[in-house]
């Protein structure tokens, strides 16, 4: 066989043989020439192997080797020590329902109900016990249940969907305990690629091995959707063209009469629809913004006054109606949000814009609207995938309005005399906790995202942080800022380390929404009396380069902490906690909390 | 790609293992990673490249390149 193939090509078609994907896999790999760079282990009731293969794929198709662990046979407990024995940071688990007693699904209907309710206290004990194990892992996937013969009888009575309903349902209600822990919807994944396609009866009964190849490479890649490309990827912004990408037809041609936008008939509705669902991303937290040629007031008389317009002004944090070019204009979002290239998406009909936006920014991410209309609707769930990984936490709800109160008091400050004088008028409010549990998925969030204010862009996942509150001499402290404007939310982390006399802090970050208030610098004289208490009588803290933390490179010099030594590794500094006296923020009131 | 080229590459891939190891004779007595999962692999690989159904009562026989072959051609004839 020749050795000049093409890969990626054929790792990222999904009707390539099982031979071709194997050899690719092998080949990219060896290429890629560096040491695995992510751990994954799997475990299931039945033989599921072969996700290993489509896994490593899709590490690969994000750039990522990716070393993968199979458990053994129906022994999930002793496969979450192994992994964690191993290192393994994340793992798969595969529950086949079929399989949780041996032919369970089919017996359904012969057993009586406490046979039943015997088999799920089993299954909750065992699952409980397993998630507890798994609870310093980074993630853990787990796919729901699925029946693997399906009857057509929708009637109530069916048995069998119930008592699968039933166990589905106790998963969702144990997973919501772990925030490590994501479920997968196993339904969905049937529903698109069918179930004659998914499953392999003749390997089923030969060697309890029920799924086919084809489910297995989708349920990776919704791994890899789930886990935002395995890591490589975090958009926070989407960046919308107006003319046949929210409405059909040309605004400045066709006038509000000649557009076309309605839930009713074609092609109105495929943009109705689209609007639907970016109105659906902005309430989980995405940014949406506008990136236009067409005159200003066009564009707003549809936002305010075509009847069937779905998003509204106040649904864009930002409008750059113009005739400049989408590259200056994109470059300016980015600018204006603070936040960086790399967390833009862009959305465009015209093949122009979206190939001079490739070639200029090759950061932001570039999603074509399709010239058959028919497909746009595919399109949209691909771009809903890249904001929406699995799951939502509740902090990053409606972000547009916080942003938006942000915009609003920076141009409000204008009249003030001095910025402080304009922030005594704020009513600042921090609250100020340590080890708080339920932070902890928004805390590794932050921790993940956080670029510009990070002093050491140290990432840390909800494993790392729960393994830090639990550990006696870490203190975690989240931050969360409030005004007369509203709540600003979890904001801030700042993570301690004590060690005999020194504490150091390992990581300080904030959110770039409540930057230049001085809240940065009001959590410190507590910081430093809790180190104080744990008999530390020095603080250590150092400022670690990155490509875009360059505004925070003096703010321990700020801070009144002493410059040790300088490399261009980091800026090293240390000062005696009696002698450290933090800048003083009188107009902010610190709550400190549990 | 002639036929047996074909059969000899794809078992190459699922057995990680040369080309040139896979000969007239080889089975799952010769080939160290020819093993009962291996051996899934290779019916469904099989299938995907050479677009047949390989019956149940087949597919957990064909343990040798010879009875592999021979089900294989069968299946194409047909």
């Amino acid at each position: 066989m020749s050795t000049t193939i093409d890969h990626k090509g054929i790792l990222s078609d999904s009707t390539a043989t099982l031979a071709r994907v194997i050899r690719a896999v092998d080949q990219a790999e060896a290429e890629l020439d560096v040491t695995p760079n992510l751990s994954f282990g799997v475990s299931s009731n039945v033989s599921a192997d072969l996700v290993s293969l489509f896994l490593r794929k899709h590490a690969l198709l994000h750039g990522k080797r990716l070393n993968c662990e199979v458990g053994g046979h129906d022994d999930v407990l002793n496969d979450v020590s192994r992994f964690a024995e191993a290192g393994v940071k994340n793992m798969l688990y595969i529950p086949f329902f079929d399989n949780l007693v041996p032919n369970f699904e089919t017996r359904i209907d012969s057993f009586f109900d406490q046979d039943i309710e015997a088999i799920h206290s089993d299954f909750i004990m065992r699952t409980k016990l397993m998630f507890e194990k798994a609870k310093t892992m980074s993630m853990v996937y787990v796919s729901t249940f699925h029946l693997y013969d399906f009857a057509v009888d929708a009637g109530a009575n069916d048995r069998r969907k119930m008592v699968l309903n039933m166990f589905n349902a106790k998963l969702r209600d144990l997973a919501s305990g772990f925030p490590n822990v994501r479920l997968l919807d196993v339904g969905t994944i049937l529903q698109t690629i069918s179930t004659e396609k998914a499953f392999d009866r003749r390997f089923y009964f030969l060697n309890t091995a029920p799924y086919r190849p084809v489910f297995l490479d989708e349920l990776a890649r919704c791994i890899a959707l789930a886990s935002r490309g395995f890591g490589t990827y975090f958009y926070k912004a989407l960046v919308l063209d107006c003319d046949n990408t929210l409405w059909g037809g040309v605004i400045g041609e066709d006038l509000m009469d000649g557009i076309k936008l309605d839930p009713h008939s074609f092609p109105g509705c495929v943009f109705w629809q689209a609007q639907q669902a970016f109105l659906g991303l902005e309430r989980s937290g995405t940014l949406l913004c506008l990136c236009s040629k067409n005159n200003p007031e066009d564009v707003d008389q549809v936002l305010t006054s075509y009847p069937n317009q779905v998003l509204k002004d106040e649904q864009f944090i930002l409008k750059k109606v113009n005739w400049q070019p989408k590259v200056e204009n994109l470059k300016a979002i980015a600018q204006e949000l603070n936040i960086g290239l790399d967390s833009l998406v862009f959305v465009d009909d015209s093949s122009f814009e979206c190939e001079s936006v490739r070639a200029a920014l090759p950061q932001v991410r570039v999603v074509q609207v399709p010239s058959s209309l028919q497909h746009y609707p595919k399109t949209i769930q691909e771009i809903r995938e890249l904001f929406i990984p699995a799951g939502i936490m509740d902090e990053s709800r409606s972000k547009t309005n916080q942003y938006a109160k942000i915009l609003k008091a920076s141009a409000g400050s204008a009249d003030f005399d001095s910025h402080d004088d304009y922030l005594r008028t704020l009513d600042l409010q921090v609250t100020l906790d340590r080890n708080s549990p339920k932070d902890i998925p928004r805390i590794s969030e932050l921790s993940m995202k956080s670029n510009q204010f990070n002093l050491t862009t140290l990432r840390q996942d909800v494993g790392d942080i729960t393994r830090r509150m639990a550990s006696s001499d870490n203190r975690v402290y989240s931050l969360k800022v409030s005004d007369r404007f509203g709540e600003a939310g979890l904001t801030g982390v700042a993570i301690v380390s004590w060690e005999d006399e020194i504490a150091t802090v390992e990581a300080f970050l904030m959110s770039c929404r409540v930057i230049g208030r001085g809240v940065e610098f009001s959590i410190w004289s507590q910081i430093a009396k809790d180190a104080a208490e744990k008999g530390c009588r020095f603080l250590q803290a150092s400022y670690l380069p990155s490509a875009k933390n360059l505004q925070v490179s003096d703010f321990y010099d700020r801070l009144g902490l002493s410059r040790i030594a300088s490399t261009d590794a980091g800026t090293y500094y240390m000062k005696p906690i009696d002698r450290f006296t933090p800048p003083t923020v009188d107009y902010i009131k610190v709550i400190y909390g549990i | 790609m002639e036929f047996e080229d074909t059969l000899r590459d794809v078992m190459s891939a699922v057995f990680a293992v040369p080309t040139e190891v896979i000969t007239p004779d080889s089975s799952m007595d010769t080939i160290e990673g020819w093993d009962s999962l291996k051996h899934m692999n290779l019916v469904i690989a099989l299938e995907d490249e050479f677009g047949v159904s390989i019956p149940d009562e087949d597919a957990a026989d064909i343990t040798s390149y010879a009875l592999v072959k021979v089900v294989l051609e069968d299946l194409m004839k047909a």
